[in-house]
């Protein structure tokens, strides 16, 4: 749609777009490239007011942060759990997506809305009285504890993924593999997996990210002794602020989170490519 | 096999389902008999509303539920107040929409603690914003601005976390409104606000809901941001909540189960206080 | 009174998009309480034309007048225009009162005159009982109604239809077009509708003005478009022509009649005006020929063909005959007859065309 004015509006969009770079810029690009540079400074020489940049750079810091601290038993920890976290998820979410991505009964909305019921609760208050109820069943595991916490609480994600991805297959492919004399494996291969399988793989890896990322449980389940990278960080923050520590594993959370993610979204943006082509 | 057939769904809703469900009641029904239980001084546990007795006479625990209240209503707010006008903006693709359109999606990538720590490391006496206040001549030395007392860190980190995410709510329900409509609207000779209030706001009403619900549990019931840059002399409801179990030896869990519900309570209110608000306002501008 | 100004004034009105010429110097006016049809291919810039009538889009050059007065540079919103849009644009939160009652609203009427408003307008649609439904409770044709209400009810000074019956089945486009058409001669609105539809543009329209890729190829009413095609491609786009490429043997001004060589044959014409060039395109429609009894066949001379028949298509009230020459070569041509004929594939038929049945295009040979 052109509008009545459109060389104005062209100059307002540019001059927007600039402002918007400005903020993105002051609000995450320089916060960030603090966090690098401070993650490099010289543990020898530190850097304090009124120097304006680090007097000396170097990655002392990164190595004694690698081999001092508990970062990489928290490294462990994170990516084992997230990993046991992702794939029992999915497979509990499967049977469940399938039911809501392409059968059609009574109550299907009311059990959609029932799946979304723990994003509608106080994290922290769930994350603390699951430790009571863990304590009351006697699971006494922080990595089976964790685990089964993340499992639960991440299912509404893994159930709302796979529910787009079933809802994509096309039942005009599923029909004609059945009249041409396909078994349920033929049609499952040719009908269902092309379409489902980017939606699993992003559903898995964005459940995983979840579960590294997660805070509440992984703290108040596994503190002191079971520790993961937030609960690292979290460590570092607060009163006793140690900030090249913080910037380091600040960025070792962040990055390759963030590819992952990017992944993810690519997978996402083809499943939408494949269930779109052709009427549904 | 009509039978059989009829239960399928049902039974392939127990594996997503159930989990659910179960660790939900656990949870809710465990915090729940804790607040109405107290354990004395000899471990004899009773059923007793001491607990509440105790939380609702402490002056900490008002401070904390109207804190926690607050942020979360500012949190909201802001947050969807800012993403409404860029989802207006970005409603229909233009060059260069999409690359301001992953920008300000991009903090939803970042970790809330991380966030947190940008935050803390830019405003700190050696922060970027000191150096550059004191460089450019504006301070003498530098200011204190962490865990400043009237919580407009953990304001900013909450807008700055959830800002992307109601636009990312909004944005979708925004751009569903077709141009056709409020072309048709425009041929009527309603004007520019005059759209905005009787088409596109009713339209987006839903989502507009959404968006505050979400947010607004999610900041009442913060604890890291708090923790990491809040106010010292206040507690958000989260953090008082774990305070009070860490302190209080046999009665903690009691203690902190009330302030457990007394959290759900607000979130549930708030959220429908928050929905009911926005719902007669767009009703009334769109009159 | 006889040189009121016209309802709506297009003139000289031009648009480009990069390098696609939407519009290009394109005229046309219309009187109070007459019903313009824009008609063409999609893409032919009818739709951009009645956008840039409302004011969505703004012109390159030109000139649009509503009742004498300019429009340029005033917005949508300040225009006397009303759009029924091909999608309705209904507004999904609104019951069809309010829908009706939108625009009456912004003119800040007391909310007694806009409920008279509305209860009038929805009376003269047949929604009277439909007033506090929802759109989406409303059958597609009750839909189109509403649309064609909350047009009326602010009474503009030009009502724009954007091709309003496209997304009803056929039987229900016949009665919605008759309505509309009732509707506009009896509140005797002046109206511009853009249809791609050229029967339904015949049926509606006091003038209809053909266009293609941005230009008027004509400009006339009904019948003058059906009967006087001016080229080929108006021939061709409304109903169905047979054009023939003709040379001007002789020619009988006096009497107005021409001898030309067309692959038919010798065709004598009878026209008004004489033909553009001694190489000249003329049209008949199908329903011009005359099938001749195998007797009459053998007498007439003049205007006479013998054709063979390559097929036959059955549609009920007519049959349809593709026939060419009989020695099978070159192109063919269209007959329609009535339903009862017996004629067959592969028969060879004599077919009369009167001599002012063929049309000279005003469009030469090259």
């Amino acid at each position: 749609m052109a509008s009545p004015f459109p060389r104005a509006e062209r100059w307002r969009n540019r001059l927007l777009i600039l402002l918007a770079l400005v903020v993105f810029f002051l609000a995450l690009g320089l916060p960030f490239a603090m966090a690098v540079l401070w993650s490099l400074v010289d543990p020898s020489h530190p850097w304090a007011y009124p120097n304006v940049l680090p007097p000396v750079l170097s990655f002392r810091r990164w190595v004694e942060i690698w081999t001092t601290s508990g970062l990489q038993q928290a490294l462990v920890n994170s990516y084992m759990v997230a990993t046991t976290v992702a794939v029992s998820a999915i497979l509990l979410a499967l049977p469940t997506a399938y039911a809501f991505g392409r059968l059609e009964f009574r109550g299907k909305a009311v059990a959609q809305m029932l799946t979304l019921l723990p994003l509608a609760m106080p994290l922290f208050v769930l994350a603390m009285f699951y430790v009571a109820v863990l304590s009351r069943l006697g699971i006494y595991s922080r990595f089976l504890g964790i685990a089964i916490g993340h499992t639960f609480y991440f299912l509404p994600y893994a159930i709302r993924l796979l529910t787009v991805s079933f809802s994509g297959v096309r039942q005009d492919l599923i029909d004609a593999a059945r009249d041409l004399g396909a078994s349920r494996l033929t049609v499952f291969r040719h009908a269902y997996l092309p379409v489902l399988k980017p939606g699993l793989l992003a559903a898995l890896i964005i459940v995983f990210i979840l579960s590294i990322e997660e805070f509440a449980i992984s703290y108040l389940v596994g503190a002191p002794d079971f520790t993961t990278v937030p609960t690292i960080l979290f460590s570092y923050l607060g009163y006793n602020f140690i900030r090249p520590s913080a910037a380091a594993v600040s960025l070792i959370l962040v990055v390759p989170n963030v590819l992952l993610m990017l992944i993810a979204e690519r997978l996402l943006k083809s499943t939408g490519a494949s269930a779109g082509s052709g009427k549904g | 096999m009509n039978a059989r057939r009829t239960l399928t769904p049902y039974l392939l809703l127990i594996p997503g389902l159930a989990p659910i469900l179960v660790l939900m009641t656990l949870v809710i029904g465990m915090a729940l008999t804790r607040s109405v239980t107290w354990t004395d001084v000899s471990g004899n546990v009773s059923l007793s509303l001491e607990a509440w007795r105790t939380i609702l006479g402490q002056d900490q625990f008002w401070r904390a539920f109207f804190y926690s209240a607050r942020i979360g209503t500012l949190g909201a707010l802001i947050s969807v107040v800012l993403a409404y006008p860029v989802a207006l903006w970005l409603r229909r693709p233009f060059p260069g929409s999409g690359l301001v359109s992953s920008l300000i999606k991009a903090p939803i990538l970042v970790h809330g603690l991380v966030a947190a720590f940008l935050y803390v490391n830019f405003v700190s006496f050696q922060g970027f914003l000191n150096v550059a206040l004191v460089g450019l001549g504006f301070a003498a030395r530098p200011i204190r601005m962490q865990n400043d007392p009237y919580a407009i860190g953990v304001v900013i980190l909450q807008v700055w976390k959830n800002m992307p995410l109601a636009y990312l709510i909004l944005s979708g329900s925004v751009s569903a409104v077709s141009d056709d409509l409020l072309n048709a609207a425009r041929d009527l000779g309603v004007g520019t606000l005059g759209r905005l209030r009787r088409v596109v706001l009713p339209l987006t009403l839903r989502s507009l809901q959404a968006a505050l619900i979400l947010i607004f549990i999610g900041a009442a019931g913060d604890y890291t941001f708090q923790a990491v840059a809040g106010p010292t002399n206040i507690n958000s409801m989260a953090q008082f909540m774990v305070r009070m179990e860490v302190d209080n030896g046999l009665q903690g869990w009691s203690l902190s189960a009330v302030v457990a519900v007394m959290l759900m309570g607000l979130s549930l209110f708030g959220a429908i206080a928050l929905a009911g608000l926005v719902q007669v306002l767009v009703k009334r501008v769109g009159r | 009174m006889a040189t009121e100004a016209p309802a709506l004034t297009v003139a000289e009105a031009s648009l480009r998009y990069d390098r696609f010429q939407a519009l290009n110097a394109v005229s046309f006016s219309a009187r109070r309480g007459e019903l313009v049809t824009l008609l063409g291919p999609s893409g032919c810039g009818k739709t951009t034309l009645l956008r840039a009538i409302a004011g969505f889009i703004p012109l390159d050059s030109g000139r649009i007048e509503i009742d004498g007065r300019d429009m340029a540079g005033l917005s949508p919103e300040r225009r006397d225009t009303a759009m029924c849009f091909q999608s309705y644009a209904l507004f999904p939160h609104l019951t069809v009162a309010d829908n009706i009652g939108f625009g009456l609203r912004q003119k800040r009427l007391s909310s007694a005159e806009i409920a008279d408003r509305v209860s009038a307008v929805a009376a003269q649609v047949r929604l009277s009982a439909q007033l506090e439904r929802l759109p989406a409770q409303l059958s597609g044709g009750q839909q189109q109604r509403v649309a064609l209400a909350r047009a009326m009810a602010v009474r503009p000074g030009v009502m724009l239809f954007d091709e309003p019956l496209s997304n009803l089945d056929a039987k229900l486009r016949d009665q919605v077009r008759a309505e509309i058409r009732a509707l506009q001669r009896a509140q005797g609105f002046t109206a511009v509708y853009v249809t791609h539809d050229q029967a339904e543009a015949l049926a509606m329209s006091d003038l209809v003005v053909v266009m293609r890729a941005g230009v008027v190829e004509q400009m006339g009413t009904p019948e003058d478009i059906y009967r006087r095609p001016a080229n080929r491609f108006v021939a061709d786009f409304i109903g169905t022509a047979n054009i023939l490429a003709g040379r001007v043997m002789d020619t009988d001004k006096a009497n107005g009649l021409y001898r030309v060589e067309t692959p038919m044959g010798m065709a004598t014409v009878r026209a008004e005006a004489p033909p553009v060039a001694s190489h000249v395109y003329l049209c008949w429609r199908p329903e011009d020929a005359r099938i001749l009894s195998s007797t009459e066949g053998e007498v007439a001379a003049e205007n006479v063909y013998r054709l063979q028949v390559r097929s036959r298509t059955y549609l009920g009230n007519l049959v349809d005959l593709e026939v060419g020459r009989i020695d099978g070569e070159g192109e063919t041509w269209r007959i329609q007859t009535h339903g009862t004929s017996a004629v067959m594939q592969g028969e060879t038929v004599a077919i009369e065309i009167a001599p002012e049945r063929f049309r000279f295009l005003s469009e030469a040979v090259t």
